[in-house]
């Protein structure tokens, strides 16, 4: 009954650790991507988009949240990505106007009636929510992200440092772009219900931030960033269950004091 | 441009760092943990847990079955916020019901989480308070709960431990529960609550006794839990604002209550201090009509009398509430 893995004996939480494994190496590759693509903002607009996306269920009658919630995201992904890509001086300021109404549609629609209340879950998350068939959907991504990581990662870095450069070598930029949206909007969306819109965007970026601070090349920057993130995700989850806190919440706290402590490490040796 | 930032970090301090750095967090948060984390609460073989599921039916549980040797009565973790419009189990929640045999339950779509729990455990006895109280519709939120987290089915008023006669009912179904479960025990179940109805039954002849003065009045509810306790006494019901956790009211809406006050000369507005506070300031500031506060009776000590004290001081809010209107 004691110890420190007392907890696998509930089923709930075996599904949420489950998810915890899938996931978290995920966020841990995806983020090396997002955060050298400076797309922190993208990723963090998406994640506002799940409101709207379940408001626009609800007009439609959907009742799968899910199917909304993605087929929207993918919708506003590929929309994002065609604004930001046409021109450079105001992204942050569209991404920025697109996040903000997305929200506001999400938040007047679900909150019509007064009833608000029953999608607060959203905004923090609920691990006890998971269940096998959204895993399952997670693995078929994992397995997708890193089919593309495998691949496309070198390209995505030629692309990001100079897109002209990536076009001549014969790479095909607006595609890579498009489909790096797409993965990225699948992800966030099967992850928001339990990570919580409010700070899905951290767990983003922080493991590949706190790896950015340490590394001097591609191999260890993705190897950081996976480990920060599986790390904060398990001892996260573990800390949450014993003290009856919020899941996502104490991941983020650990992936923050990980950042920290690498950026003034970083500073140091430097 | 390089994609890192300009550090020359040497090779093997990092991999060093990095080990030292996890292990310490690790450490922190097992201190941490150790800390904060509650023991659980120990059970006996033959001892009979019984698991509440918010603060009113606590109460009942604690005057039906508390005291009694052999028998835990615990309650879910509780949101500050009064009703369970928006809590969701915690993972300690879980445990707790792991180590139940009976789920006590208000029913009336009060606990929108009772399908994940049946889910979980499914031989788990649920004692249904609300048993005779809400058409079946109301309680039997099972199948659709299954699928998806995000909705209660609160479309019936649920409150109805705010009625005295329907809270008398509660406890009668609790208690026949119970008996069910437990015969054993059968006698100090009966005993327990039959002095608890008791109580409950001097406090409703008090009740009573404002049945004549309330009846016909018209009233403004800032709160849905309130609808039972005006139903009781026969007050008018001309509006229901539900002021309750996160929901927002809008400007509309109280322009139009402002107008119906005023067209139906409506004196008593009963509203919840929580949540009706803000708007109770407005309407007492822009008519001058004083806004009186009563218990939900969600929240307490924890303490067996706490429904009777509270019951007894909405009493005496309504009495000051009538008089001022016989002043007048």
């Amino acid at each position: 009954m004691n110890g420190i893995f007392s907890w696998l004996q509930f089923d709930f939480m075996k599904l949420a650790f489950g998810a915890i494994l899938v996931i978290t190496p995920l966020f841990g590759i995806l983020g090396t991507m997002i955060v050298s693509r400076k797309m922190a903002f993208f990723s963090d607009a998406l994640g506002h988009s799940a409101l709207t996306g379940i408001a626009v269920g609800l007009i439609f009658g959907v009742t799968d949240t899910n199917l909304s919630m993605v087929l929207f995201a993918i919708v506003f992904a590929l929309l994002l990505n065609k604004i930001s890509s046409r021109d450079t001086g105001t992204t942050d300021t569209v991404i920025s106007v697109f996040s903000s109404l997305s929200i506001a549609i999400g938040l007047a629609i679900l909150s019509r009636d007064g009833n608000f209340s029953r999608y607060s879950s959203l905004l923090v998350g609920d691990i006890l929510s998971i269940t096998k068939q959204e895993i399952l959907y997670l693995l078929v991504i994992f397995a997708v992200t890193l089919l593309f990581w495998l691949f496309c990662s070198n390209w995505l870095a030629a692309v990001s440092l100079s897109r002209t450069l990536a076009r001549s070598k014969g790479i095909p930029v607006k595609l890579l772009e498009y489909a790096f949206a797409v993965l990225v909007a699948l992800i966030v969306m099967l992850s928001i219900k339990w990570v919580g819109i409010l700070i899905i965007n951290a767990l983003l970026i922080l493991p590949a931030a706190s790896s950015r601070n340490l590394s001097n090349n591609m191999r260890e920057y993705h190897f950081f960033a996976v480990l920060f993130s599986v790390f904060s995700g398990i001892l996260g989850l573990i800390i949450s269950y014993h003290t009856n806190v919020a899941t996502g919440p104490t991941i983020v706290i650990i992936a923050s004091v990980i950042y920290f402590a690498t950026y003034f490490y970083g500073r140091k040796f430097s | 441009m390089s994609l890192f930032w300009e550090t020359k970090v040497s090779m093997k301090n990092k991999y060093v760092f990095v080990t030292v750095l996890l292990l310490a967090i690790a450490l922190l948060g097992h201190g941490f943990t150790r800390i904060y984390s509650k023991p659980a609460p120990q059970r006996k073989e033959e001892e009979l847990m019984i698991v509440t599921s918010f603060y009113p039916v606590y109460v009942v549980a604690t005057n039906v079955a508390g005291g009694i040797s052999g028998v835990t009565v615990e309650n879910l973790s509780q949101p500050q916020t009064g009703c369970l419009h928006d809590f969701q189990l915690a993972p300690g929640d879980m445990m707790l019901l792991s180590r139940a045999d009976a789920f006590v339950i208000n029913g009336g779509g009060m606990e929108g989480f009772l399908g994940e729990v049946a889910g979980e455990y499914p031989n788990l006895a649920v004692v249904n308070a609300g048993d005779g109280i809400f058409s079946e519709e109301g309680t039997d939120s099972f199948e659709e709960e299954h699928e998806g987290h995000e909705g209660h089915h609160h479309t019936e008023n649920a409150h109805a431990w705010m009625s005295i006669p329907h809270y008398m009912e509660q406890v009668a179904a609790i208690r026949d529960g119970l008996v069910e479960l437990d015969p054993g025990r059968r006698t100090l179940y009966e005993d327990h609550a039959e002095a608890y109805l008791s109580n409950i039954q001097s406090l409703k002849e008090e009740a009573e006794s404002l049945k004549e003065l309330a009846s016909g009045q018209p009233v403004i509810l800032l709160h849905e839990a309130f609808w039972y306790l005006a139903e009781d006494y026969g007050f008018s019901v001309e509006y229901v604002l539900n002021l309750d956790e996160e929901q927002s009211v809008s400007a509309g809406e109280v322009a139009d209550l402002m107008d119906l006050m005023k067209e139906k000369n409506i004196r008593i507005i009963l509203a919840e201090d929580l949540y009706g506070r803000d708007l109770g300031d407005t309407i007492e500031e822009e008519t001058g009509i004083k806004v009186y506060y009563l218990d939900t009776l969600t929240r307490g000590d924890g303490s067996p009398d706490s429904w009777l004290r509270g019951m007894e001081e909405n009493i005496s809010i309504l009495k000051e509430a009538l008089g001022m209107e016989v002043g007048a």
